[in-house]
């Protein structure tokens, strides 16, 4: 037994009234003052049951006439085979998209969603099945589409709490219609149960102005139903650090680098009470002060951004990890900021003159050294020696040694020199006219990227030009200038098996070649710096060149350390050649062992990854924090495939087909028919029947 | 015999809170009424001539046959009948009862000043007695004009009050007479009408007249209630919970019966028994008097 219109049964209360007016009028008759009640009283008892029981008839007739005319107007059904039969006969096929991003950790979110779940899950009959997927930046688990909705409601139940991914929806889409085109029934309808931020959106559908732009075209099957369940409408303030700009690497007392933290109120309310703090801990853990003032007061209105800089000034060399704390909103998941940051001393660099001269215009070394000393706040410590002059004792005390057209013939210095490069040193080769092909490749054969075969000086108005530069380089990769240096002289080179040709000249031959020796690094430039062979030293090029390539050398680029979560991590790098595996703590504790064969490691949560060689600060995307919320309908109406017709939800298929049934029954015929008689027996019994 | 259209409506009168007034206009109506009657004249009657002698009253000399005679005579009358009229008014708690402008009470009080007014102008002698259990006023009766006015006053000033018992001032009444008189009860005589008929039965056998005006209500008479009703017993307070339409033939054939009853006894004892309800026009009472007085007489 069923009712079309189920709600006219509250119609049911009505049959209240004539009880009530029963009752009331029982319990107060009008009182009349009369002369007499000897006449009243000789009634006989048995004439007063009677009409009790006439009213009472009455009553009962009334109310069940009322009753009667509600179940008339609900449209009673009856189902002949129940309504498990009744739906089973069109079975369906159900994907349930479960978020699990950051911002589901928001409040009771997850729980919502949660409930939400088991909700469509209580609601499939038998015969239906279904799948779970949980998804964030992609799909994260997939519980295969299944007729055991004991285990799929078990396994909602048993999830965990959301990561710290950012949300897409598309890729989990792609997979729930992929999935479902497999299914075994054609009704099929994907139901995602999200927050639905809108930078859910931004990779694949953007959103502008409320519009949204189905960049790819992508839709759901034809016959697939998309239900979307907002789990997130709560209103909150929440300020989110959505860009931290902080350097990896800073000089020994260097002033002028500062913090720049970009923070954005993501809530939907005035925000007035937020903090921004910093704070520095060496790779020991303690503290550092820095000459910030405390906290920074935030006061951002909904949807606005500040940029705030936070002044570094450390007094110490080596390693170091920073915070930026956030505080005074309501959600505190995106309010820290991790990074790492290593303090360098000053690079000591020895430049071994090979053609000194009393004339600062023709010495070999006085435009290198005044391309490294002429700044105000060198990073460099630059040690002109005589290439006669040199000592073993000043190779070891610096970080490189630059040999500009030298050539050695001390034993002592060149194993040095060997031992030197070999242990990790730096070594940088510029030879000139001083400098002879066999000299040259027997002193420093092992550690030269490139053996010398012979000099060639042009014509006076012949020369050669930079063609070929190797902009992926991290040496060169900055200097994006004017290459216009033009080379009279220069050495034809043979570079090494091993060596690689950073820059060539127009002829093809090589100009600039690198080496790794041992766990040193030289780098050999077969011209001369100086303005013997080229006007390279007047050239604007010539400064970045020298600064980037020698501090390439003694400082080869940091590896990446700041990630974002999600991301995945090769830590193949990080692992020694003699051990192939590697063990850390995640930001929670949680100890990972990584191997040479599965290095890649997926950044879950934020925080810092202590590694021997660094620490790696993993933060959350910027995306993932943001509260802007997505166009429900436009994504509904950009993924909806047009032949999908009729869109209706479940509970209209549902009334149709009860409709359906109901038609050819008809059961509210007859109980009008039946109220008529009563109401034919009501007045009857109402005629006779005194009150 | 006079038509009730010629009478004002008992709700009518009501209005007029003189009572004498009221009175006045019952009895000048009435007897306005009687005109168109054959019955001419009950009371001083012309039956002879005498010559006069000293001392008669001159206002008896009739000046026209001394015009036409040049003698005196002297009309003779029969003499008056010199009757004693009692009337009994009761004023028990249930008489108070109204469904309509005018109670019970107020119809006898109406009715009693009538009579005395109508008697009054006979010349013959009205007293009146008030009573409810016990009596609450006995003024004898007296042929003065002057005595009407106590009458009107005691009746005006009559208040409904205590149970019904009718018996009592009969029969204190039976003790003072002392010649045959008329006797009037008007009483609703809902408590003790066995007892009440019997003693007014003992006024008959002392050869007094009786006359019985049983005064009921309308809705007394033809209970006409619709709804489930609450009725309190105006004399007792007693309650009662039922529907009217239920029992409304059982009453009235229990009134029926009740009625028959009274009227049986007092016709077979010789007294006179008139049924009036508060809503008809008094003429009826009026005329069932003159009746009475007529054969008395």
């Amino acid at each position: 037994m069923g009712f079309l219109t189920p709600l006219f049964l509250l119609g049911l209360l009505a049959a209240a009234i004539p009880i009530a007016i029963h009752l009331i009028r029982r319990e107060n008759p009008p009182k009349v003052m009369f002369g007499t009640l000897r006449f009243v009283k000789q009634t006989t008892k048995k004439l007063i049951l009677f009409q009790q029981i006439q009213q009472w008839l009455l009553l009962l007739l009334r109310a069940a006439l009322i009753c009667l005319l509600v179940l008339a107007f609900a449209r009673p059904l009856l189902f002949q085979g129940g309504m498990a039969r009744l739906m089973d006969a069109e079975p369906r096929s159900v994907a349930i998209l479960l978020d699990t991003s950051l911002s589901m950790r928001v409040g009771e979110r997850f729980e919502r969603a949660k409930a939400q779940a088991l909700q469509v899950l209580d609601g499939l009959n038998a015969g239906d099945e279904a799948a779970v997927l949980t998804f964030a930046d992609g799909t994260l688990t997939v519980r295969e589409l299944s007729s055991d909705i004991d285990g799929l409601r078990a396994f909602v139940n048993a999830l965990d709490e959301p990561g710290y991914d950012r949300v897409r929806f598309y890729p989990v889409l792609q997979q729930a219609d992929d999935m479902l085109a497999e299914s075994q029934h054609q009704r099929r309808q994907i139901v995602m149960i999200s927050d639905f931020k809108a930078s859910g959106l931004d990779s694949d559908a953007l959103v502008s102005d409320g519009q949204s732009v189905d960049q790819n075209g992508w839709m759901l099957a034809a016959g697939t139903g998309f239900l979307p369940v907002d789990v997130g409408d709560e209103r909150s303030s929440n300020l989110s650090l959505t860009d931290v700009r902080s350097p990896q690497q800073l000089l020994e007392n260097q002033t002028d680098y500062e913090v720049l933290a970009r923070v954005r109120s993501t809530g939907n309310v005035f925000l007035d009470r937020g903090n921004l703090s910093l704070n520095l801990r060496t790779q020991a853990g303690d503290d550092v002060v820095t000459n910030n003032a405390g906290s920074i007061p935030v006061q951002l209105n909904e949807r606005s951004e500040a940029v705030i800089n936070l002044p570094l000034n450390l007094d110490a060399t080596g390693a170091f990890t920073g915070e930026l704390v956030l505080s005074g909103d309501d959600v505190d998941l995106d309010n820290r900021w991790y990074f790492s940051l290593d303090v360098l001393p000053r690079m000591r660099v020895l430049v071994v003159n090979g053609d000194p001269s009393t004339d600062w215009y023709d010495d070999e070394a006085h435009w290198f050294v005044l391309a490294l000393q002429g700044l105000d706040n060198s990073p460099f410590d630059v040690t002109s020696v005589m290439a006669d002059a040199l000592t073993v004792p000043q190779i070891r005390e610096h970080d490189a040694v630059v040999l500009l057209n030298a050539s050695l013939q001390d034993n002592r210095l060149l194993a040095e020199l060997q031992t030197f490069v070999t242990e990790g040193g730096a070594l940088l080769f510029a030879p000139g006219n001083r400098v002879t092909a066999s000299e040259f490749n027997d002193s420093f054969a092992g550690i030269t990227p490139a053996t010398l075969i012979s000099s060639e000086e042009l014509a006076t108005n012949d020369y050669q030009l930079i063609a070929d530069i190797d902009r992926r380089h991290p040496a060169l990769r900055a200097l994006n200038v004017d290459f216009g240096a033009r080379f009279q002289g220069y050495w034809l080179t043979a570079p090494g098996s091993d060596s690689d040709v950073l820059m060539r000249f127009d002829n093809g031959s090589p100009m600039l070649v690198e080496a790794q020796a041992g766990e040193g690094r030289s780098m050999l430039l077969s011209s001369s710096l100086d303005l013997a062979w080229s006007n390279f030293p007047l050239q604007g090029l010539y400064l970045p060149f020298v600064h980037e390539v020698l501090t390439y050398l003694i400082q080869p680029p940091q590896r990446e350390r700041a990630y974002l979560v999600g991301d995945m991590i090769d830590l193949s790098s990080f692992m020694s050649a003699d051990n192939s595996s590697l063990e850390f703590q995640e930001p929670d504790g949680t100890l990972v062992q990584m191997t040479q064969d599965n290095a890649f490691y997926r950044a879950r949560m934020p925080g810092f990854i202590p590694l021997a060689q660094t620490t790696l600060a993993i933060n959350i995307a910027a995306e993932a924090a943001s509260s802007r919320r997505a166009d429900i309908d436009a994504l509904t109406d950009a993924i909806i495939n047009p032949e999908t017709t009729p869109l209706v939800s479940e509970q209209v298929r549902t009334a149709q087909l009860i409709a359906d049934i109901e038609q050819p029954q008809r059961l509210w015929w007859w109980i009008v028919l039946l109220v008529m008689m009563l109401l034919v027996v009501e007045a009857w019994v109402a005629n006779r029947t005194y009150r | 015999m006079t038509q009730s259209t010629n009478f004002i409506d008992p709700s009518v009168l009501a209005t007029l809170d003189n009572l004498e007034m009221r009175a006045r206009v019952i009895v000048e109506g009435f007897i306005a009424g009687l005109h168109k009657s054959p019955k001419r004249g009950f009371s001083v009657e012309f039956t002879d001539y005498r010559h006069y002698i000293r001392g008669d009253d001159m206002r008896h000399v009739d000046w026209k046959l001394y015009g036409r005679s040049d003698k005196m005579y002297i009309k003779q009358y029969e003499d008056e009948t010199n009757v004693r009229c009692y009337i009994l008014l009761d004023s028990s708690a249930s008489m108070a009862y109204a469904s309509a402008s005018m109670s019970k009470l107020d119809y006898g009080r109406t009715l009693a000043s009538a009579l005395a007014y109508f008697i009054m102008r006979q010349r013959d002698a009205v007293g009146l007695i008030t009573f409810d259990d016990k009596i609450k006023d006995y003024i004898p009766a007296k042929a003065r004009q002057v005595h009407l006015i106590r009458i009107l006053r005691s009746l005006h000033e009559l208040q409904a009050g205590g149970q019904t018992n009718s018996v009592r001032p009969l029969s204190e009444l039976a003790m003072t007479l002392n010649q045959k008189s008329l006797v009037i009860l008007i009483s609703d005589m809902l408590e003790d009408e066995q007892a009440t008929i019997k003693t007014l039965q003992q006024l008959r056998a002392k050869g007094n007249e009786v006359i019985v005006f049983h005064v009921l209500d309308n809705q007394e008479l033809y209970f006409n209630f619709n709804e489930s009703t609450e009725f309190v017993d105006m004399e007792t307070a007693e309650t009662h919970i039922t529907s009217p339409q239920a029992i409304r033939n059982a009453y009235l054939e229990n009134l029926q019966r009740y009625l028959d009853d009274c009227k049986k006894k007092c016709q077979s004892s010789g007294v006179d028994y008139c049924l009036l309800d508060t809503s008809q026009p008094l003429d009826k009472a009026l005329a069932s008097y003159l009746s009475r007085r007529t054969r008395s007489s």
